[in-house]
């Protein structure tokens, strides 16, 4: 058998390289901030006590733009690969990816509902406009996923690939009504909905931060606990159950995990693909296909992962901005082809 | 010990399975025999609560199957199904592994109890390898350490029901699994076996069902149950039964 | 220690002043988000205040060498900032506005302009601009300047329209001639048609596409065509051999085609539009020759 990656290993490697994505995440960006001012600032920020001057502009990037940005782009990317590692046990397939469960093209259906209906509208109030956006994105995710749920529900069991169709299906009627918005939608309002599909970590802020950081801990929280579960239920639905596990109550945990997700994350960075299948990917390769090393590994890379795809972002076309997703596809469409092709021989 | 009575399973309009009443008790192997169709494996999806029948009850140590939670009936009962569809490269010892998890045995004893159940399934040569890397024989054996090992070391209380465990493997590790399932059973557990091998099953059981068209034919010792004229009734083939030389069970030979 | 009055007194106006200073001190580093106020900021002298522009900003060509801060609805607070400027300016169609929120936090100023295709936004940013850039006497003269030229329009386009009835014009814009995108009511085409004495034939609200039924019974006397890829003669024969429904028409027959940068349709009203209007009017009411 192929030589496996040694869990200890794997966990301090991948700490190490998040840990230098952070880093790279803080320092590195359009504006050049020595160094050690950056590190000042940083333990300003910490609340150590350390002289102030000549930090204004360093502590207003690093804590206002770069902190709230690094800690979006962890929660993204982790939140991304948990759920891309949960669709893969729940499909029983290393191929399936959140979007299958419907989650991402409701989410892109309610943001083009706020994008081009907000337009319309004009009326609402101030204080929610900065939110409509999220929270039409997060509704719409979780709307979709739940009519495909319940479409795969039938006689109190939820078939897998009932769902997967209806997935299918939901997903093309989604992009079917987004097209008619699009139509509809002059041109201001489509290059707006164009940017979003694509995906930014742009102007990342505390206040649109903290429901993300919530449900992120939840996901993170949870689904390690289901590890041996989910390994029992990839020998097969009757397997797992045979073996004690509540399978239908498993199932619907994971979806509605996913769509809890994958909401969030899509709510407040667009649509940003390919972490959810490469990242679980990769890990596999490395470390087995058993969850209880995958769900936390996976986390670690996928937050690495998007920092590095951000650090990319930010500085190829500085001070202009690559949309994030973008790069993520650069990545992953080469990646994801090398695995068709591997899987093949 | 696991016992059905009056176990009927509509499907439609058809009687899938009428009017089955049978037990199986600790410390013996029941096989089940019969043609396609016969019923066979929606008996034993109905034996392990897979499906509901549509009369009847099913009772595991006197409890009905519904009253157990999860765990505690995956602790006394196993299932070994006909086929696998694992798609990911676990080791084997990880899918032998899986087995314990409806105990809270601790990783010490969990790994003792793989490396015997790997042993009585003849596997255990292949326990650093990849399940994916291995053939459809090993596979099988593997999934049989896995049951194996859910139950170990087979006392009484504990029940086992397989599907056809014999179908991929080649002539001798069809003996040591039912061997192996033997050796089981003499500790206690109860087995239940469906076979469509008439021999293997006529040695290696002490009781046989004879189900046909979803009804017992006959459920006796193989010596009364494995008759010319049941044969030719059921199976609808014209046999010869005699005795095994060395082992004095009976052997079946079409003419 | 008692420090001496006098100095104190001293030490304290010199602050003051220098603060006042400070504020009549005009920004010098400006970032640009927005084609026509770009052109604008040309115009009256500034140019070489610009430090960054946006991906609408492309005239005078000289701005294309700036530092792009890319589409100015997607822009990024670390790239404007790391431009060190005093004030970035921009119409309303600016953003996103969190990142607008971190500029300003950084200290930097944002001024709106608007991009509203009337007059009057025309002289109140030309106002505005012109003593943000402390060319107050130019930003009047070119405000003067730009009545004028669209007066002289109102009034050729009047006196043609005495001998000859308005034409009914379509406006297409397309990329490489391919699925052109006809400008109905309300856009900014549709008011540089009428400006130039045009009936716009599109009934339509917004940019859309028409099918090539629609197209051929609308029959233009002129068309106007905008191609965001090609130039000139280049995007003529791609519009036509990507519409050969037009081929038919009344226009392509008599060979009334004009071409129109499509840089003047965003943005708002820019320095460039006169000339246009201008050129526009001569080819709908070809008779009136500006003298």
């Amino acid at each position: 058998m192929r030589r496996r990656v040694q869990p200890r290993t794997l966990f301090i490697c991948l700490t190490l390289l998040c840990l230098l994505a952070i880093g790279l995440s803080l320092t590195l960006g359009p504006v050049s901030l020595p160094l050690f001012d950056t590190l000042r600032a940083g333990l300003r920020l910490l609340g150590v006590p350390v002289s102030a001057d000549g930090l204004e502009q360093t502590e207003m990037i690093l804590g206002q733009i770069r902190l709230p940005r690094t800690l979006l782009g962890l929660a993204v990317g982790a939140v991304l690969a948990l759920c891309g590692v949960a669709m893969q046990g729940l499909f029983r397939n290393p191929l399936a990816d959140p979007g299958l469960v419907g989650v991402a093209s409701g989410a892109a259906l309610g943001a083009a509902v706020a994008i081009v209906g907000g337009s319309w509208l004009g009326g609402i109030p101030q204080w929610f406009s900065p939110y409509l956006l999220s929270v039409c994105a997060f509704v719409g995710g979780l709307g979709v996923t739940a009519l495909v749920y319940r479409l795969g529900k039938h006689d109190g069991q939820t078939s897998v690939a009932t769902m997967l169709l209806a997935g299918i299906a939901l997903t093309a009627l989604a992009g079917s009504a987004v097209g008619l918005f699009t139509y509809l939608a002059d041109d201001a309002t489509l290059r707006t909905l164009t940017f979003w599909n694509l995906g930014s970590l742009n102007g990342a802020s505390y206040e649109r931060l903290w429901p993300l950081l919530l449900v992120a801990a939840a996901v993170a929280l949870w689904l390690p606990r289901r590890a041996q579960a989910l390994n029992a239920l990839l020998l097969g639905e009757s397997e797992a159950r045979h073996l004690g596990v509540e399978v239908e109550a498993l199932k619907r945990e994971l979806v509605f995990c996913t769509a809890l997700g994958v909401g969030a994350a899509v709510a407040a960075a667009g649509l940003i693909g390919f972490i959810g299948l490469v990242v679980p990917h990769l890990v596999r390769l490395l470390a087995g296909p058993d969850h209880r090393v995958l769900l936390p590994a996976s986390l670690l890379a996928g937050g690495a992962l998007l920092l590095f795809a951000d650090l990319v972002a930010r500085l190829a076309l500085a001070p202009a901005e690559l949309p994030i997703g973008i790069v993520t596809a650069f990545i992953g469409a080469p990646f994801f082809l090398f695995l068709l092709v591997r899987r093949r021989n | 010990m696991l016992e059905a009575q009056g176990l009927r399973l509509r499907r439609g309009t058809n009687d899938v399975l009428h009017a089955i009443d049978l037990q199986v008790r600790p410390g013996q192997v029941l096989g089940v025999l019969g043609p396609n169709g016969a019923g066979k494996s929606s008996l034993l999806g109905v034996l392990c609560g897979e499906l509901t029948p549509s009369d009847g009850v099913v009772r595991l140590l006197g409890r009905p199957l519904a009253d157990w939670t999860g765990q505690e009936r995956a602790q006394r009962l196993a299932v070994l199904p006909q086929a696998s569809t694992l798609g990911f490269a676990f080791a084997v010892e990880e899918v032998v592994g899986l087995g314990r998890l409806p105990h809270a045995s601790g990783q010490q004893r969990d790994r003792e109890i793989v490396q015997a159940a790997l042993h009585a399934a003849d596997a255990l040569h292949l326990v650093e390898r990849s399940y994916l890397a291995l053939s459809g024989g090993e596979r099988q054996r593997v999934h049989l350490a896995r049951v194996l090992a859910q139950l170990w070391p087979g006392e009484e209380g504990t029940t086992l029901l397989l599907d056809e465990p014999t179908s991929m493997l080649d002539p001798l590790h069809q003996h040591t699994t039912l061997q192996a399932v033997r050796r089981f059973a003499d500790q206690g557990a109860a087995v239940m076996v469906i076979l469509h091998d008439l021999n293997l099953a006529a040695r290696y059981c002490d009781q046989l069902l004879l189900l046909e068209q979803g009804r017992c034919h006959a459920l006796d010792t193989p010596q009364r149950v494995l008759t010319p004229e049941a044969l030719r009734a059921v199976f609808g083939i014209e046999v010869l039964v005699q005795r095994h030389p060395e082992r004095g069970h009976p052997l079946i030979i079409t003419r | 220690m008692m420090r001496r009055p006098a100095a104190l007194i001293g030490l304290c106006a010199g602050l003051v002043l220098a603060t006042q200073a400070l504020a009549d001190e005009l920004p010098r580093r400006w970032v640009s988000a927005g084609g026509a106020v770009s052109e604008w900021i040309s115009a009256l002298g500034g140019e070489q205040r610009l430090v960054g522009v946006d991906t609408t900003s492309q005239h005078p060509a000289s701005l294309k060498a700036l530092p792009g801060i890319g589409y100015q609805r997607q822009l990024s607070a670390e790239g404007i900032l790391s431009l060190r400027p005093d004030v970035l300016v921009g119409t309303e169609e600016m953003g996103p506005p969190p990142v607008l929120a971190q500029i300003r936090k950084a200290g930097v100023r944002i001024e709106l302009f608007s991009s509203r295709a009337e007059l009057d936004a025309v002289d109140d940013n030309l106002k505005r601009l012109g003593s943000l850039l402390g060319a107050e006497q130019k930003a009047a003269e070119l405000a003067a300047g730009y009545h004028q030229q669209l007066d002289a329009v109102q009034a050729k386009v009047k006196q043609a329209q005495a001998a000859q009835k308005a034409p009914g014009v379509l406006l297409l814009v397309g990329h490489a001639g391919a699925k052109p995108l006809i400008a109905g009511q309300g856009t900014s085409g549709d008011w540089l048609l009428r400006q130039a004495g045009a009936r716009n034939l599109a009934a339509h609200p917004g940019y859309k596409n028409l099918s090539v039924e629609t197209l051929a019974a609308l029959d233009p006397d002129v068309l106007v065509f905008s191609d965001r890829s090609l130039n000139g003669e280049q995007a003529l024969q791609a519009l036509l051999k990507e519409n050969p429904a037009l081929a038919a028409s009344r226009a392509v027959r008599d060979k009334r085609l004009v071409s129109l940068d499509p840089t003047l349709l965003v943005g708002g009203l820019g320095p460039r539009l006169p000339a246009t209007l201008n050129e526009l009017a001569g080819a709908f009411y070809p008779v009136a020759k500006a003298p």
